[in-house]
């Protein structure tokens, strides 16, 4: 096992048993087939919870591998989002460029992101300094867009368009485009489609199991160690600056790229994705799903999506219910609902096999 | 394990000149002299808030002096970011375990290994380290499972493991019975037979008695009195700021 799978099974993450990934392979068979089971509505859905997947990954490993909490990703979908619409207004209807609206929609997050973390990380900021100024950081984006509604905030043919988003108000409507890869004349990777829903089922298996091999290479380990002891890994010959700034940017690029498929799957993006609510449910996510492992990280997300989307039918509780379920999970699994249970169940495992072995 | 000559010129190993360092009002390091010869043991002791951790943060470069210099063979490191440090030859136990529990004995030797080796060389160079450390055979245990000695010896070894020419320990023997005390002083010894320099900052007099090393005595952050073992314990006034207190600090030190 080990030999073929090589980093991919590594200590750092759960699912190291063949059994597991012979559950992942039929997961991955369920995904590819969901357009045949699933009513359009469904997945278009699905296809939306998705989108969010990177996000939460990218926070997964800054804050459960690396120990960087950030209160303020969604500041990086924003940006990656409003680039990539900006981007996608301009070149991609006119001159079909979506290659060149996906790349500024991914260097815009990251550039900022390599600026704002080399100013924290070479200060030696950490925890909670960090977690803060991203909040005010994102609190910042969102004042600044909300007050571009008028008639001077042009992008080339993008109108930022204030608090009513990206393209919307501006006389003639210019919205931001789908991704369009040129593969002939059907293909659009709108919410709407088929071809959205495996490109982003595509990218989501592709990321998780990259992610995997990351936490368990030589960097990986370093990471954890950043987490565990940050004085003793410096002493140890690594510059932890330097190691936090690369993560910083992993994470901003992840949260960028989950901007620029929900663009791409909505057509559309205004202002509060940068609000408090847009930053807080994803550390929601990770923490009750277990922020030190990626596989938690993906299950919990799309349960909690699933689960706010339900409540928000009944009513507008779905907040107010998961920050209870945050309180509760903290409490009884402080290292998070799906990696306590899965640690309780290999030790039940283990005094199970003890005991039929005396 | 160390080359006897990886001191750059003729001065000493490491040295320091008027090293201050103040938190808020508080001197806590204040214009320190401090020198040390290739291949020296040395015990740097003193009482509570007499400046031995700030010292230790100052010469692993953790926290940067407000005056002063610090100069590793030859070069002048007072700048130099801790990692710079540790390439450099600076070996490092802290205090506090800075082990990793829920992985492996070998996940954590891997650390400052793969800086420079892979695959079944390192995995031998894992296995030579714990064999001196009494560790041998432990490879695929958690960390949490040892004994507490044991990972006091493991945080050693991942020092160790660096190569350093210098190597600074930070109360080695807190929170161990006698027994391991005994053991860990066999260690330092025998690290420093193989040529590593080795800087003990120190709290159990009994265990500073043990490795019967020069001593350095700090007090309000000054250098207050070195020299010979038993010079330091014949003299008077550092009795009286010290010993006198430590022996019920020592005791105390065995039972947490």
């Amino acid at each position: 096992m080990e030999r073929y799978l090589g980093g991919l099974t590594g200590p750092h993450e759960m699912g190291r048993h063949w059994g597991f990934w012979v559950g992942f392979l039929a997961v991955i068979a369920a995904g590819a087939a969901a357009p045949d089971y699933l009513s359009r509505y469904e997945l278009l859905n699905f296809s939306n919870f998705l989108t969010s997947v990177f996000l939460a990954l990218g926070l997964c490993v800054m804050w459960g591998f690396c120990g960087i909490l950030s209160l303020g990703q969604g500041a990086f979908l924003g940006l990656g989002g409003y680039a990539y619409g900006i981007a996608g207004i301009n070149f991609i209807e006119s001159h079909g460029h979506t290659w060149a609206a996906l790349g500024i929609g991914l260097a815009v997050p990251v550039l900022v992101a390599a600026v704002l973390g080399f100013i924290m990380f070479y200060a030696r900021l950490r925890g909670v300094y960090v977690a803060i100024l991203m909040l005010v950081v994102t609190l910042l984006l969102e004042t600044f867009l909300n007050q571009t509604a008028g008639q001077g905030w042009f992008i080339g043919d993008a109108h930022l368009g204030g608090n009513n988003g990206l393209g919307r108000f501006s006389g003639v409507i210019r919205e931001p485009p789908a991704l369009d890869f040129g593969l002939g004349g059907d293909i659009e990777f709108n919410g709407r489609t088929r071809a959205f829903y495996f490109l982003v089922f595509g990218l989501v298996v592709v990321v998780y199991l990259g992610l995997r091999w990351l936490v368990n290479s030589k960097a990986g380990r370093v990471m954890i160690a950043i987490r565990e002891d940050a004085e003793r890994t410096e002493a140890l010959g690594y510059d932890i600056r330097l190691i936090q700034l690369g993560v910083f940017c992993l994470g901003a690029f992840l949260a960028g790229l989950s901007g620029i498929l929900y663009v791409s799957w909505e057509s559309f993006i205004t202002p509060t994705v940068f609000g408090v609510q847009n930053n807080i449910l994803p550390v929601i996510w990770v923490a009750v799903a277990g922020r030190k492992s990626l596989t938690a990280t993906v299950i919990g997300t799309l349960v909690l999506l699933w689960l706010s989307q339900k409540l928000a039918v009944q009513g507008n509780y779905a907040l107010v219910v998961q920050g209870a379920i945050l309180i509760l999970v903290m409490m009884l699994l402080p290292e998070g609902a799906i990696t306590g249970a899965v640690a309780r169940f290999q030790a039940l495992r283990q005094r199970l096999a003890r005991r039929a072995s005396a | 394990m160390t080359s006897g000559t990886a001191n750059g010129g003729d001065g000493p190993l490491l040295r320091t000149q008027g090293l201050s360092k103040a938190f808020g009002g508080v001197r806590a390091v204040d214009g320190v002299d401090f020198s040390l010869e290739q291949g020296e043991l040395r015990s740097i002791i003193g009482p509570n808030g007499a400046g031995k951790s700030t010292l230790f943060k100052l010469l692993l470069g953790s926290i940067k002096p407000d005056k002063g210099k610090i100069w590793f063979r030859d070069r002048d490191v007072t700048r130099a970011e801790p990692h710079k440090r540790a390439h450099m030859g600076i070996g490092v136990k802290f205090q506090h375990l800075g082990v990793y529990g829920d992985l492996t004995v070998r996940h954590n030797m891997q650390l400052p290994l793969q800086h420079s080796l892979s695959g079944e060389a390192m995995d031998a160079e894992i296995a030579r380290l714990l064999e001196r450390l009494n560790l041998a055979g432990t490879e695929d245990r958690r960390v949490a499972e040892l004994s507490h000695g044991q990972r006091q010896w493991l945080a050693i070894g991942m020092a160790l493991a660096m190569r350093p020419v210098l190597l600074l320990l930070d109360e080695p023997t807190a929170g161990m019975g006698p027994e391991e005390t005994r053991e860990t002083g066999t260690l330092v010894h025998s690290v420093h037979e193989e040529g590593v320099t080795i800087v003990v900052v120190e709290h159990d007099m009994a265990f500073v008695r043990q490795l019967g090393a020069p001593v350095t005595v700090l007090h309000y952050g000054r250098v207050f009195a070195e020299g010979s073992l038993a010079a330091i314990e014949d003299n008077e006034d550092v009795r009286n700021i010290y010993l006198g207190a430590s022996r019920t600090m020592a005791v105390r030190g065995r039972h947490h």
